[in-house]
């Protein structure tokens, strides 16, 4: 599952709602941990066999970046008729439930759904989550790493925790991941060969009833980090600037 | 005194002669149709055209041997070698026919008088060449010379044809008499023998022998040739007069019948052209002395370039080992490593020096393109090719901020897709987005705005123009942004492009596609030159000062644009001294070819951009080095704090140093 989200390259422009981004100078880039799960998806295929289908919302340049993913390896590429740029995390997970059970065939138990960890507008990675839960699949988010098992019906993730700590999970397919990052960096894929894919492969299309809109968190404001200018700078010797420092946080009433 | 006229085990001389140049011919023959139908199997590429050019051509690189010359030791001993082989060539030709048809009513060639003294006087001088040329090899070999057995033979073989002949003459006279021509030392040789009885007696059988230790040598040589590095000798004249006659800032290949932007990675798919430069090659190693990323350390050779491209296409095509099949290393990744063929600064160095005229870098950028294609690139490479792809710049800034830098100049620059200017000012993406350089930029614009040039950009619709894209492989992604350039240009209107970047000058000019011929393309240094000629830029003061220039690649070498700056520069009051590698043999920075978005790779000696540095630095009272290119501000600046040159030297754009004049 890819996931476009806003190209913060682009100067962000609140619009005159103060709730939204203004969509004439939005563009949408594909969220990197995206990026990072169809390379996922492509080396297990490598290894295995097997097909790797991307699947995506509507939304503004999303055909290059499925165009993108037929040129690096991918087998088919379908965008469901959802505008992403209306929905939240869960009507999302919501329309990609109900493409999902529209065909027996996408829950055989040899399906592996790999998704972003996480997207820059869904820091929490809710979407990953609740789809695993919608379906009653296993779901693991934040894997770096990812094996499928002799018999092609289990994988193993591996998901890293502070303290270099890690964690192997065993999980039955079919299964939602949410991967964090690939085995390898994103594959490079020459213009040419976007540009040939372009001219000659299409893009698959499918229907799913529209998820309610109220599925969505509501935006009460959204606006600019406003500058508060409120930071001190504390010079001088250690002795002076503790000393300094003492009185501020006795003014400010903190100690 | 017919030399075949004679008895060999019953079998007369004329037939021996037959059955030897059948033999040595006929293997000489399977050798050459075996390397031409390696070339028929590569790639087209159209180097037919413009007879009278390449006639021209052939002359000035094969006749005179320009290049050779360029190496002052070898220079002379290789154009006498190569005009005494001419000499011997035609009168083995000769001989060989009188010998086979010994019925024909002609004399050998050494019986006609002045073949014969141009015979002992060639003798004479390729004996002396060759001494020069093994002392070379023994004595005081340059670096990357390659030093075989191979080359030893070979002058060994030459220096006994010239004996075999010299000692032929001699014996010739001492059995004849003197002949009627002017001897040199054969007449000298005749007396010796003449006094010694042993040989007096035998002096006709001694001629005869020579004759066919010559014809057999010679025959020899002919089946070694195309087996050894000698190979030069035959392939090098077509190479020449089939080498490039468009600009070296062109890579795009004439004729090609199938898209480039998969590039080579094994031999049939280079094109003949560039597999011919592997048999031209002679390994004598001028282009490693000349190559900045073989100086600085890095593990580019393009002679071995070269010369591995030839062993995988003998080995793959003749011996059917193909590259890449089982058990057989690829040949671009494992043959020709990575490593080499990033290492590239394509700064054109090597093929100015080579002397047949090889050409290294297009082939290099073929094999470059195949990794792109695998997908096999540097982190950093990647990075910026995604930038490119996706804003139009290298920075990952958004298009939009192309033109921000003109936010701050306190007057509008015309936006030359609105209103007809007569210059349209293509900026590049060091200029437009590199804060390090914005002032020189802002300053540049004043420069034209005092002058009174009418003048305009393209704001946000500038793309890269894509010269170091074009460069690292990427052509599909070159091609993208040279559509969407000229696209935003046919809506433009303006008479000339000028440029401030020397890479961005040499795509737009070399590689773009205009319809309209009247467009020409100049550097900012040219027009800023014309400015000041003509008055139109009137300076306020001299700055008197000793100043160096260091040509870019891409003006100088890539385009012949060396004296505008300098002139400049002395319109300015400065002094302008040279730096020993300068003009055609400036020295690259080591930013180009995508380099610049490229880590240094470790452990090499000193970068390209350190060594130019301390070569500035080494000048006398020389304290400005003086730049047009924004890539060479960013690269020496740098190059100034590692190297400890602060203080010593500063790098100051030429534009500074015309505002400074100014003010």
């Amino acid at each position: 599952m890819l996931k476009m989200v806003p190209d913060v390259v682009e100067e962000l422009v609140v619009a005159a709602d103060g709730k939204s981004l203004d969509q004439d100078t939005l563009r949408m880039i594909l969220s990197e941990p995206s990026d990072h799960a169809l390379e996922q998806a492509l080396l297990l295929k490598e290894k295995h066999g097997g097909r790797v289908t991307v699947v995506t919302l509507t939304a503004p340049e999303v055909d290059e970046a499925l165009f993108k993913a037929l040129a690096k390896g991918a087998d088919q590429a379908i965008k469901l008729n959802v505008d992403q740029t209306v929905v939240g995390s869960l009507a999302t997970a919501r329309a990609l439930a109900s493409w999902l059970r529209a065909d027996p065939q996408r829950q055989a138990p040899d399906t592996l759904l790999l998704t972003g960890s996480y997207a820059i507008d869904d820091l929490e990675g809710e979407m990953g989550p609740c789809l695993a839960e919608m379906l009653q699949w296993p779901f693991v988010g934040v894997v770096t790493g990812l094996a499928l098992d002799a018999s092609g019906q289990k994988v193993t993730a591996i998901k890293e925790f502070f303290g270099g700590l890690r964690g192997e999970y065993e999980v039955d397919l079919p299964a939602v991941i949410g991967i964090q990052a690939a085995a390898r960096p994103p594959r490079y894929v020459p213009i040419a060969k976007i540009r040939s894919f372009m001219k000659s492969a299409t893009l698959g299309a499918a229907g799913v009833a529209p998820p309610d809109p109220a599925f969505a968190l509501e935006i009460s404001r959204m606006y600019v980090p406003e500058a508060t200018g409120r930071a001190v700078m504390v010079e001088g010797s250690p002795e002076e600037a503790s000393r300094r420092l003492v009185e501020i946080l006795h003014q400010r009433g903190i100690v | 005194m017919d030399p075949v006229r004679i008895n060999l085990l019953g079998v007369p001389g004329w037939a021996v002669l037959w059955l030897l140049a059948i033999a040595s011919f006929g293997v000489f023959g399977r050798r050459a149709w075996q390397i031409i139908g390696l070339l028929r199997q590569a790639r087209p590429e159209n180097r037919f055209g413009q007879l009278g050019q390449r006639v021209r051509h052939f002359i000035r690189h094969v006749l005179l041997q320009r290049r050779i010359f360029q190496e002052r030791s070898i220079g002379l001993p290789h154009f006498l070698i190569f005009w005494g082989f001419v000499v011997y060539a035609a009168c083995f030709n000769w001989s060989l026919i009188r010998g086979l048809f010994p019925f024909l009513p002609v004399p050998y060639p050494d019986e006609v008088g002045i073949v014969a003294f141009l015979l002992e006087a060639f003798s004479l001088l390729v004996l002396i060449a060759l001494g020069v040329a093994a002392a070379r090899r023994a004595f005081f070999p340059p670096p990357f010379l390659h030093l075989s057995l191979d080359a030893n033979l070979i002058l060994s073989l030459i220096a006994l044809l010239m004996l075999s002949t010299l000692l032929g003459l001699g014996f010739r006279q001492a059995a004849e008499g003197p002949a009627a021509s002017l001897p040199i030392l054969s007449g000298a040789l005749a007396g010796l023998i003449q006094r010694t009885p042993a040989l007096a007696g035998a002096a006709r059988g001694w001629f005869q022998a020579m004759w066919w230790l010559h014809m057999i040598i010679v025959l020899a040589f002919l089946v070694y040739l195309p087996y050894s590095k000698h190979c030069h000798l035959l392939a090098s004249p077509f190479n020449v007069f089939f080498g490039s006659l468009r600009p070296a800032g062109d890579l795009g290949i004439a004729g090609a019948q199938e898209d480039q932007a998969g590039g080579a990675s094994c031999w049939n798919e280079f094109t003949w052209k560039q597999l011919l430069s592997g048999f031209s090659c002679a390994e004598c190693g001028r282009c490693d002395r000349i190559c900045p990323a073989q100086t600085s350390g890095y593990a580019l050779s393009p002679q071995q370039i070269i010369q591995k491209l030839k062993q995988h296409a003998l080995a793959a095509g003749l011996g059917g080992q193909g590259a890449g099949g089982p058990g057989q290393p690829a040949f671009v990744g494992e043959t020709v490593k990575e490593a080499e063929i990033w290492a590239c600064t394509t700064c054109l160095a090597c093929m100015e020096r080579c002397a047949v005229l090889n050409e290294q870098v297009p082939i290099i950028v073929q094999m470059r393109r195949s990794l792109v294609g695998q997908g096999t690139l540097d982190r950093t490479v990647q990075d910026m090719l995604a930038h490119l792809t996706r804003y139009g710049n290298s920075f990952g800034k958004s298009d939009r901020l192309r033109a921000r830098w003109t936010q701050s100049l306190g007057w509008k620059i015309k936006d030359a897709r609105q209103e007809a200017v007569q210059y349209l000012w293509f900026l590049g993406d060091y200029a437009s987005f590199d804060p390090r350089l914005e002032a020189i930029t802002k300053l540049t614009a004043g420069l034209f705005q005092k002058a009174g040039v009418d003048f305009g950009i393209l704001y946000e619709g500038e793309r890269n123009a894509g010269n170091d894209v074009r460069r690292v492989g990427e052509e599909g992604l070159f091609d993208l942004l040279r559509e969407k350039n000229q696209q935003t240009l046919a809506k433009a209107r303006f008479q000339t492009i000028v440029t401030t970047d020397p890479h961005t000058y040499n795509t737009l000019k070399n590689e773009y596609r205009w319809e309209d011929p009247a467009v020409t393309v100049v550097h900012y240094t040219e027009l800023l030159e014309q400015l000041i000629t003509s008055g139109r830029l009137p300076l306020a003061r001299k700055i008197p000062r000793r100043v160096t220039y260091h040509d870019p690649c891409y003006l100088g070498r890539y385009n012949q644009i060396y004296e505008p700056s300098r002139n400049l520069l002395r319109q300015l009051g400065c002094e302008v001294v040279e730096m020993p590698r300068n003009r055609l043999w400036s020295y690259c920075c080591g930013a180009g070819g995508g380099r610049i978005w490229m880590e240094d790779a470790p452990g090499i000696k000193e970068r390209p951009a350190e060594s130019r540095v301390r070569e500035a630095a080494a000048l006398e009272q020389v304290t400005t080095l003086a730049v047009a290119c924004p890539k060479d501000i960013v690269m020496f600046r740098d190059a100034i704090k590692t190297t400890g040159q602060e203080g010593r030297l500063v790098v100051k754009d030429i534009a500074e140093l015309v505002a400074e004049a100014l003010a």
